[in-house]
């Protein structure tokens, strides 16, 4: 206990260290205007294509389930830490914390995927700008399947499952943040003990939501194929992509002169065990996946993979074989990589690249196109969201500290090393 | 008494401190001795001679039984066409199941830092190692032919015969004998130390001779706890992804096939899970009279036990998760077959098994939300005892439910088990219990040397 109350006294949690202090507004503005402008941009480009908004409404599908993952993965790191009464992770989870906080704007950017689909209800000119084909009439009243599906996949039903996960997600979000800060004040140890017991049943919320939520937005994009696994393929993407983002996010502010004692090489080392661990689990579930159907080679379930393994298609698929699997997994075993910051750093920015083309991969092959389709489109809603999505974080950081201040386990986290 | 308080500290949560792990005022020489007295008692208890040769005698019964199966033929079992596999298969994947928990302890706990693994990981691993013994016996036998089980192994023969590589009973020889080589030098490994402080000890040149040969020369210098803990570090690395892939390999055996009921995505994550779930349930089952009988109540606390039912709890949540998908999926898919298979397990002849199995998997252990239920050594006995019935329903109710009536009505056909099918699932309970009471016996039972390492920690606090 001696040797930790050393650490905390000398590590430097200043204000200067441990808030964005001044940075936070010009970044708030700067990421809030890029983003507005790439979503602009981005529209106009697909409203130019004059094919009734198709391309643009997947890129934009793609690129928001990009970006919600992140806060999906951030929202369970902090679930998990809570529920292992883990220790080290402390002057990471405050990072985490801030991810979270934007869910009400995430619920708004999800509108241009919802009001499709309830336009094309009431109105079947507006049918044509639907990605779903089970949202439009004419294809239910002829395909049995889809038929059968309605009582699940019909519009209404969907916005009322929509408003229901994101509500859950907002609450959470909110809750676990607000009672952080809270903390950050008080210093009472009894929000520690709460949040512990109130995790448990969090995730059980979380694992029923992420999991209809991917089997809404994703897989229905296929109507009539199914997989058990799918909802837990979803989710372990956005487990990479919250290890990579907080392992960048640390980089950036130390970077920047903040938190340079607070996330020490031993921090690096365990996210980046964490990192490991996620792509792995990431491979296990995608192999798991194919591996089964591939097997057992029944055409309702093989189609899936046929749109994406044939044609030029084939190089995206080995693409996320050795670049979201093979090569990050042989980087990310060496120790030396983890303890590298730099080092770390490139694989968490290779890791989140090859998840955005994971999710490309979800996404785009329901364009039927013969190629794999790529435009500028893609690149500007990928910044609009991104940018969009950080003005949040920031506006949910500005003023408040960077690491839970008061937690009872801040010392054991200064402290902490690997053995 | 200092123990009263110690115990009330040791379960109440202070996010400040962390929690002693031994209680009880216990020292380096009182671990010793509690841990050692066991296998060094002059006198071997009455009870355990009376528990041996009840175990014992249903485990001969279960190789005598095994005799005429072979001199007889496969039928003796109630398996039909097309009920193929039955019992034999459910006790093979219910015993791989509980030889989960074990390794999952030593390996993947220890990777995560959780030092209270450290009480239960011996005891645990060795319980892996008998049930992977169960285990492979009944495959092993359902070969019929037995003289002839080699031929599962891949090796250059003049027949040019060789194994089906795309096979996943394939995989599984592969899979389950890597696991149990691997598990088995793990829980060796681990035991060197306290093999080595059993030597010391040693009264009898005999005890000297057994426990120093096995021992291999250990005399804890600096250097040889340098490389054991390098080892135990590469076998903890190596032995995580064995974990997670037995049981998944196992779940191909079933998912690959087109049969509904069988082939489900999400089979491998949902094996794995089940096999961690009952896997501690086995564990706190023999773990709760154990520490009670051998007086561990200071090393294996309440603590730890709280935690095991945590984790029983989380994963009889992701099994209660997979049957809800499976269910569902079973419905969006639009699959007349699937939605035929879902219901007949839910209302085919079979149904009371599958709702006694929902009762003992998913009801049952959300007793362990209560505090109350995860700290009572009784009340967790009655809930890991009705979770290990569950997971053994719930491998029957896969295997048999499913084959009993698959496309085809005309060759629909029910499973009944024979006095044998029953007779070797209660025998290779003996032979499990047999190996356990040996293990409880002569060897250490809770990981001296690594309990010690935890208790420093608390010294400093």
């Amino acid at each position: 206990m001696s040797s930790s109350h050393s650490t905390l006294s000398k590590a430097d949690l200043s204000a200067a260290q441990t808030t964005l202090g001044g940075a936070a507004n010009p970044l708030f503005f700067l990421c809030g205007g890029l983003g507005l402008a790439g979503l602009g941009i981005g529209f106009a480009l697909g409203w130019n294509r004059a094919d009734n908004l198709q391309y643009f409404l997947h890129s934009y599908l793609w690129n928001y389930c990009f970006v919600l993952g992140i806060a999906l993965g951030a929202l369970f790191f902090v679930l998990l830490q809570h529920a292992t009464r883990a220790g080290w992770s402390v002057t990471v989870r405050r990072l985490a914390e801030f991810l979270t906080a934007p869910f009400g704007l995430l619920a708004v950017l999800f509108l241009p995927i919802l009001i499709p689909v309830i336009l094309g209800h009431y109105n079947t000119d507006f049918v044509r700008y639907n990605i779903y084909e089970w949202a439009n009439p004419a294809a239910v009243h002829e395909s049995e399947v889809l038929a059968h599906k309605a009582a699940y996949l019909n519009p209404t039903f969907f916005a009322v499952r929509a408003v229901f996960y994101f509500g859950v997600w907002w609450y959470l979000g909110r809750f676990y943040l607000a009672k952080s800060v809270e903390q950050d004040r008080t210093g009472d140890a009894c929000v520690t003990l709460r949040l512990e017991r109130c995790s448990y049943v969090s995730i059980l919320f979380y694992a029923a939501t992420v999991t209809f939520a991917s089997i809404d937005w994703l897989m229905s994009l296929m109507p009539d194929w199914f997989s058990t696994i799918f909802g837990l393929y979803y989710f372990s993407g956005c487990m990479v992509a919250i290890m990579a983002v907080l392992i960048l996010a640390s980089i950036a502010l130390q970077a920047a002169g903040r938190l340079t004692d607070a996330v020490t090489v031993e921090h690096y080392h365990d996210l980046g065990k964490f990192l490991f661990t996620f792509v792995v689990f990431w491979g296990y579930i995608a192999f798991s996946q194919y591996l089964l159907i591939w097997y057992a080679n029944i055409p309702e379930e093989t189609q899936w993979y046929l749109l994406r393994q044939n044609g030029a298609w084939k190089w995206i698929s080995l693409a996320l074989l050795f670049g979201q699997l093979l090569i990050p997994f042989a980087a990310l075993l060496s120790r030396h990589v983890k303890r590298q910051k730099y080092l770390l750093g490139f694989s968490a920015a290779w890791v989140l690249a090859m998840h955005w083309l994971d999710l490309y991969w979800v996404v785009m092959p329901s364009m039927k196109t013969e190629r794999p389709p790529f435009n500028p489109i893609d690149v500007c809603l990928l910044v609009g969201l991104v940018g969009l999505y950080a003005a949040g974080v920031l506006r949910a950081a500005a003023g408040r500290s960077l690491i839970p201040r008061s937690d009872p386990r801040l010392e054991e986290a200064l402290a902490f090393e690997n053995t | 008494m200092s123990t009263a308080t110690e115990i009330i500290d040791n379960l109440t949560d202070d996010p400040r401190r962390r929690a002693p792990l031994v209680i009880g005022g216990e020292d380096f020489a009182s671990v010793t001795e509690t841990v050692c007295r066991v296998p060094e008692a002059k006198k071997t208890p009455l009870l355990w001679y009376a528990a041996f040769a009840l175990s014992g005698s249903i485990a001969l019964y279960f190789v005598a039984l095994i005799g005429y199966l072979v001199f007889t033929g496969i039928g003796v079992w109630g398996n039909n066409s097309p009920v193929f596999w039955a019992f034999d298969i459910t006790n093979f994947v219910f015993w791989i199941g509980i030889g989960h928990a074990g390794t999952l302890i030593s390996a993947i706990l220890f990777l995560f830092r959780q030092k209270w693994r450290t009480s239960i990981n011996r005891f645990s691993e060795a319980m892996t190692i008998f049930a992977v013994i169960c285990a492979l016996i009944f495959p092993g036998i359902h070969v019929g032919r037995i003289w002839l089980a080699y031929w599962l192994s891949p090796y250059p023969n003049q027949m040019s015969v060789w194994p089906n590589f795309r096979s996943p009973l394939l995989w599984d020889v592969f899979a389950v004998s890597t696991y149990f080589t691997v598990s088995l030098m793990f829980w060796y490994l681990g035991m060197i130390p306290d093999l080595a402080t059993l030597r010391d000890r040693a009264t009898t040149k005999l005890r000297y001779f057994l426990y120093g040969t096995f021992a291999l020369g250990w005399r804890g210098s600096a250097r040889q706890w340098h490389v054991y803990e390098r080892a135990y570090l590469l076998l903890a690395g190596l032995s995580t992804p064995l974990v997670v892939s037995v049981h998944s390999v196992v779940s191909t055996d079933f998912a690959v096939a087109q049969l509904p009921g069988w082939h489900s995505t999400i089979l491998p994550p949902y094996f794995v899970a089940g096999a961690i779930f009952s896997g501690f349930a086995m564990v706190v089952t023999l773990l709760v009279p154990a520490r009670k009988i051998f007086g561990l109540e200071n090393l294996v606390t309440v603590r730890h036990l709280d935690n095991m039912n945590k984790i029983i709890l989380a994963t009889g949540s992701m099994v209660g998760y997979a049957y809800f998908i499976e269910f569902f999926m079973a419905w969006y898919s639009g699959n007349p077959y699937e939605w035929f298979a879902a219901m007949n397990r839910a209302a085919g002849p079979y149904a009371p098994l599958y709702w006694l199995m929902v009762f003992c998997n998913v009801l049952v252990p959300q007793l362990f939300w209560f505090k109350k239920w995860r700290t009572t050594p009784a009340l967790m006995l009655i809930v890991a005892v009705l979770v290990n019935v569950g997971m053994w329903l719930e491998r029957f109710v896969i295997i048999v439910v499913s084959l009993s009536r698959d496309f085809l009505p005309s060759s629909w056909s029910m499973y009944y088990p024979t006095w044998v099918d029953i007779s070797m699932l209660i025998g290779s309970f003996g032979l499990f219990f047999t190996f356990f009471l040996l293990f409880v016996r002569f060897l250490p039972m809770v990981a001296m040397a690594e309990v010690k390492g935890v208790m420093k920690k608390k010294d400093e606090v």
